[in-house]
């Protein structure tokens, strides 16, 4: 219906004409008005209006002093270093995984060694780096290097490529599957080496994904908290430490915001260039000429022994992280006494069990409500045409596109007096997760919805069933797998997500990831280990179930549900 | 009179393209009979689908009023019409089986169960479907999944029925077959029924009568023959079979004919479309069946034309000819195989004998339209 002709006629308004629909949006912009608009335009207003009048002097102000520039630059040399090698490790993998002519054991192990940075909460590789390269480093003492403080650049970056490759590699290993393999043939009839084949077909058809990595490494380092709080020490600030400890250290909600806004910018700014690549077609077409498949031509030489060399030492060194983490969990005192001991998990289940009881609670609370409302605007979006649709679209992904500091520092500022005095709430922490993390959930609902012809909810229409029914009964149950998905991912985030939920937390409602930084901070080395295989294990645990039920789901009607795990902004 | 089972009275769908408006469906008024079939032929983004969809409440019109059964329905949802709408695609839900699939709207309606099992029973005896009633769509061929979607409308016995071309997706063989079974469903059961269809083939004979769409608009509405043997524009004596249309000025018009000296010299007398009187001078278009040409091998035989054999194609029950009657004017003729009787050959010279009572002068400013 468009304006013009809506205006041609007389037409009962939307609120006669479909009482539903009306109902859904009023509700819909009220929740989204609430969590995401003002949260935003507060923190905006504490940055750049004071006195009631618009200004910049808090920008100057925290722009002022060098601490805070060294962050800025802090922040977007480490979220460089670690596009660039977070994109170039997980092409070697991809590499590795679709295209040589390993083992098939081989490269299912290397996949699945990728999974576990993706579901592990985001200390995980920080704590595990500190216990092999930190004082008492276990790996330090075993190669003999002695002293080394690789506590600041070094340090944070390592952690965080080792972290992050992940999604890179996913991203990776789609597109290299989905080329034609006839191309290498085509090439490799026209007299191209081998060697010559890669660079000029494999590498250029990859260059959309390549792209896409470096964006996507580049905003989730950028937005990375727990890493450089953990790892990053005094000498090497970045934003997002640097607007937490502004907060709680010194209790500057304005300059905290500031730092935040100052965040921002660079985020947007990939957010924008993604959503635009996206945009563009990209020039790699999946044929469905399943016949004619031939295989993928075999890689140079030189770069499958690096290969070999680079992917097996990276493998091995992630499992070595967390089995020292298993191990360190049950050590009396990490580096000092090795004795074994149940004592941290014994601790994590007495002291620590509201803990966990709290962040299943929350966890579980989120994923439920934030499926349900991804499920209503997914479907809303793909398959309504109303007025501010694109608006609304925009708006209810931002918080997912805003680094987690920005939304935490939003949601004290917004939430923190009356009539909106809900900061410690169990209501703030499950907002704070349900809008950042059903982005995913919105995603995969739209993706299945265009997969499904609008003639069976009209079939279901003609055939006398109402608007509520016909969603209840054809498009819910067709759209089950990529709820799951969303569900998945709404799930493995909200039980560890720290960025921004750190700010909310309180003595009311504890976080099994604040109770592992605190312990971190208290220098709790094996507490905290204890604190993360409990949390691992749970996740692993719904992660595994849920697959398992995204699968079978999947079968029925002979349909796969792409799953997404990308990491953004954890 | 009884009230019709359905009437469009000028209805209109207007999209905005860009800057660009569009007028998808533009001033269709047509009244539909209980127990009617019509159908709805033209190319495709004619306007029939939109046509029918706005019947069926999937689309709102932007002007005119639609009355199902006396009662205006324009801004009646789809589920509150009682229409039964068949898709080309089928639409069955893939998720429930042929049962449920079929009870879905009895199901809608409240029905108790026992009903709605003796219901769905029954639809699918009528399609021929009953030993398939546990089965899941993925599990029907084409032709199964066509009849599961005709019987779960027929289960509600709706006062219309609408079907958007439903047979586009089978193969030919089975094609044929389904005309006739859904021809005569809809005879036993006296619905009234709406076809939509780019085959004209499959217009023709199904309807009691065609409505011919082009460009958002109604080109002629009445039964097949009508339409066949009395085409109103030259698009529809086009679309519907094969025609020759000859551009020329008449020379003279009275009761009903009119005549122009046609290529070869002499003076053709054909009726004009609708009768309509035609000035002397009126640019026509005088319009010719090839099933209604003869040849004959002597080119000077009284009351033919003579024309040259630019090709013939032998195409098993008859021969297809391209004639050349010079100044750039050629005709089709499909001719009776006779296997007794030897092709004309490629250049040869024949005469043309046109069947006077079936060509028919239209007018040139009735094709715009």
């Amino acid at each position: 219906m468009t304006a013009a002709s809506a205006s041609r006629i007389r037409r009962p308004s939307l609120a006669l004409r479909d009482p539903a629909l009306f109902f859904a949006l009023v509700t819909l912009w009220l929740s989204l008005g609430l969590f995401i608009i003002l949260p935003f335009l507060r923190l905006l207003q504490a940055t750049f209006i004071k006195d009631g009048a618009l200004t910049l002097a808090n920008l100057v102000k925290v722009w002022g002093k060098a601490y805070n520039r060294r962050a800025f630059s802090g922040s977007i040399i480490l979220a460089t270093g670690v596009s660039l090698a977070g994109t170039l490790l997980a092409y070697l993998f991809a590499l590795a995984v679709t295209r040589t002519h390993w083992p098939r054991w081989v490269r299912w192990l290397l996949s699945s060694i990728t999974i576990l940075p993706l579901i592990s909460p985001p200390f995980t590789s920080s704590i595990s780096l500190t216990l092999a390269l930190g004082p008492n480093g276990m790996l330090l003492k075993a190669l003999g290097l002695g002293e080394l403080n690789f506590y600041g650049f070094w340090g944070t970056w390592l952690s965080e490529t080792l972290t992050y490759f992940p999604v890179a590699f996913m991203v990776l290993a789609a597109i290299l599957s989905a080329m034609d393999p006839n191309l290498d043939d085509a090439a490799f009839s026209l007299g191209a080496s081998r060697r010559r084949m890669f660079w000029t077909v494999t590498v250029p058809l990859s260059m959309p994904g390549i792209a896409n990595s470096l964006l996507l490494l580049f905003g989730s380092s950028l937005a990375d908290f727990a890493t450089p709080l953990i790892l990053g020490g005094h000498k090497f600030p970045v934003l997002p430490t640097q607007a937490y400890l502004q907060i709680t250290g010194m209790y500057d909600l304005r300059g905290g915001a500031t730092l935040s806004v100052l965040l921002l910018l660079p985020a947007l700014l990939v957010y924008g260039i993604q959503r635009w690549m996206i945009g563009r077609k990209s020039y790699v077409t999946v044929t469905g000429k399943s016949g004619a498949r031939s295989n993928f031509a075999t890689l140079p030489r030189g770069l499958e022994i690096a290969m070999v060399i680079v992917c097996g030492l990276v493998a091995l060194f992630i499992a070595y992280l967390y089995f020292i983490i298993l191990w360190g969990s049950a050590v009396r005192v990490w580096g000092v006494d090795n004795s074994f001991t149940m004592e941290h998990y014994a601790y994590v289940f007495t002291h620590g069990r509201k803990a966990i009881t709290d962040t299943l609670k929350i966890g579980i609370t989120s994923t439920v409500l934030g499926s349900l409302l991804a499920v209503v605007l997914g479907y809303l979006f793909q398959r309504f045409r109303f007025a501010g649709r694109k608006t609304m679209e925009f708006v209810s992904m931002l918080n997912y596109a805003l680094p987690g500091t920005v939304v935490g520092i939003a949601y004290i500022i917004a939430f923190n007096e009356k009539p909106l005095l809900l900061t410690g709430t169990i209501t703030i922490l499950v907002a704070a997760y349900i809008f950042r993390y059903y982005a995913t959930g919105i995603r995969s609902v739209m993706a299945s919805l265009q997969q499904i012809d609008p003639s069976l909810e009209e079939a279901s229409m003609s055939l006398g069933a109402g608007r509520v029914r016909t969603f209840m009964e054809v498009t819910v149950p067709l759209i089950i797998p990529a709820v799951l998905a969303g569900m998945r991912y709404l799930f493995i985030h909200s039980m560890t997500a720290i960025s921004a939920t750190i700010f909310l937390v309180s003595v009311r409602w504890t976080l099994l990831t604040t109770r592992i930084l605190e312990s971190m901070t208290e220098l709790q080395f094996s507490q905290a280990s204890a604190f993360s295989i409990v949390l691992i294990i749970l996740v692993f645990i719904a992660d595994i179930v849920m697959g398992w039920a995204l699968r079978r789901s999947s079968l029925r009607f002979g349909t796969t549900q792409e799953t997404s795990y990308d990491n953004t902004g954890a | 009179m009884t009230t019709p089972a359905l009437e469009l009275q000028h209805v209109a769908k207007v999209f905005r393209k860009d800057r660009d408006i569009v007028r998808a469906v533009d001033d269709v008024t047509l009244v539909v009979e209980k127990g009617e079939f019509i159908t709805f032929l033209g190319p495709s983004g004619c306007g029939k689908t939109t046509t029918l969809r706005m019947i069926a409440g999937f689309e709102l019109p932007t002007e005119g009023r639609i009355l199902i059964g006396g009662r205006d329905m324009t801004n009646i949802p789809a589920n509150k019409r009682g229409i039964g709408f068949v898709f080309q695609n089928y639409a069955l839900f893939p998720h429930m089986s042929v049962f449920h699939n079929v009870a879905y709207g009895l199901k809608s309606r409240g029905e108790d169960p026992g009903r709605i099992r003796e219901k769905v029973g029954n639809a699918l005896e009528l399609v021929g479907l009953a030993q398939a009633v546990h089965r899941y769509p993925n599990q029907l061929s084409g032709g199964e999944q066509q009849r599961v979607a005709l019987a779960r409308v027929l289960a509600l016995e709706p006062s219309l029925l609408l079907m958007d071309e439903p047979l586009s997706n089978l193969d030919a063989k089975l094609r044929l077959h389904m005309r006739t079974e859904i021809r005569r469903l809809q005879k036993r059961l006296g619905i009234t029924c709406i076809y939509v269809t780019h085959d004209q083939a499959e217009a023709l004979t199904m309807a009691d009568r065609i409505m011919v769409m082009q460009k958002g608009k109604v080109e002629q509405i009445g039964t097949p023959q009508e339409i066949y043997n009395h085409p109103r524009t030259l698009f529809v004596a086009d679309f519907i079979g094969q025609a020759n249309a000859i551009r020329l000025r008449t020379s003279g018009y009275a009761d009903g004919k009119a005549w122009a000296k046609v290529p070869g010299g002499w003076q053709l007398a054909a009726r004009t479309s609708g009768g309509t009187i035609l000035e002397k001078g009126t640019e026509a278009a005088l319009v010719i069946r090839p099933e209604r040409i003869r040849l004959e091998a002597d080119a000077q035989a009284a009351g033919t034309l003579a024309a040259t054999v630019a090709a013939a194609t032998f195409v098993g029950s008859h021969v297809e000819y391209e004639l050349d009657l010079g100044e750039g004017n050629t005709l089709k003729a499909t001719v009776p195989y006779d296997p007794n009787a030897r092709l004309h050959q490629e250049g040869a010279r024949v005469g043309v004998r046109i069947d006077q009572e079936s060509a028919l002068f239209i007018p040139i400013e009735a094709k715009q339209g």
